[in-house]
């Protein structure tokens, strides 16, 4: 692996781990206020929101502290990616149905308001970075 | 051959990410367990006690389903109804105050005139797809009410469950 093949490969798993990790403890840190953020989509029925709000900010930090970690760093990216997509599905719901909500991305219930397009934009950087240190993951193991 | 490997160690990678999150989901389970219980059996009834002075245990208001929605009426419990006046002239659950989406401004600062904040609160409207009990909820625990919950079945549930319903019905 050349050192700028190897610079990319960590600084962007760095990257993604410590962003999957901040937004993972927020949430999990504030369930109630996250429900309340993905009930805001209105996707789903009241009581699920609960459920999504008190399993994903674990399965954020889990994905984010693996990549950290540098362990299991594929499936991690894996996991992130995922996610992303899921994310990138509902905020586009959202425009498309005309809803001004805060993405509830990293500030559960918090004063701030970022837009769906906003977080779009986060989104496809945070996908970039995925595919980034996947390739990057895949030549360094392959 | 190789494209056979990376398929391999895709399928490896894919399995490993999905046994990730199933253990990440355990421990998010295992620790919101009381919460997450309370809310998707219904039973919030004591989830903030009735003699508690002081701000909201939560920010959110909890959902309530219909067999305590049914149990607490003729208690203390206030039933808001958060559709609009139209909806509730046609029919709404016994005893329900009205109070639109859209006047809960003027509607929420006359509630706090004459009820008091200790008194528990049921928000409902047309069911699951609709918001407005939810926004209005929010909007009475800002305002300092202790314990808003939310009926999502709404108007329809009640009445389709054959329940007694107040007002002009067609």
């Amino acid at each position: 692996m050349t050192s700028l093949r190897s610079m990319l490969y960590h600084g962007s798993r760095l990257l993604l781990g410590a962003l999957f990790c901040y937004a993972g403890l927020v949430k999990a840190l504030d369930v109630v206020a996250f429900a309340g953020s993905v009930a805001n989509y209105q996707l789903l029925p009241y009581q699920l929101n609960f459920l999504v709000a008190g399993l994903l900010p674990y399965v954020e930090l889990a994905a984010g502290l693996l990549l950290l970690a540098g362990l299991q760093v594929r499936p991690a990216v894996l996991l992130v990616a995922g996610m992303n997509g899921v994310f990138i599905v509902a905020l586009f719901s959202v425009i498309l149905r005309g809803l001004d909500i805060d993405c509830g991305c990293f500030r559960p219930g918090g004063e701030g308001h970022t837009s769906a397009q906003l977080a779009l934009l986060r989104d496809a950087g945070i996908m970039l970075l995925a595919l980034v240190t996947w390739f990057c993951a895949d030549r360094r193991n392959g | 051959m190789s494209k056979e490997f990376n398929k391999r160690k895709l399928w490896r990678d894919l399995q490993q990410a999905l046994l990730i999150a199933l253990l990440a989901a355990a421990v998010g389970l295992a620790v919101n367990s009381q919460l997450l219980w309370r809310v998707l059996s219904g039973r919030t009834l004591n989830a903030v006690p009735a003699t508690v002075d002081g701000p909201a245990e939560t920010t959110l208001p909890l959902p309530v389903e219909l067999a305590e929605v049914r149990e607490l009426q003729g208690s203390t419990t206030l039933f808001i109804d958060a559709r609009s006046r139209t909806a509730f002239a046609e029919g709404h659950l016994p005893a329900a105050r009205s109070l639109p989406r859209g006047e809960e401004v003027a509607g929420v600062g006359a509630l706090q005139a004459e009820v008091p904040l200790s008194t528990p609160l049921i928000v409902y409207c047309s069911g699951y797809d609709c918001n407005d009990s939810f926004v209005l909820a929010e909007g009475l625990i800002a305002a300092g009410y202790r314990q808003v919950r939310i009926f999502e079945g709404g108007f329809p549930e009640w009445r389709d469950a054959g329940l007694p319903v107040e007002g002009a019905q067609p």
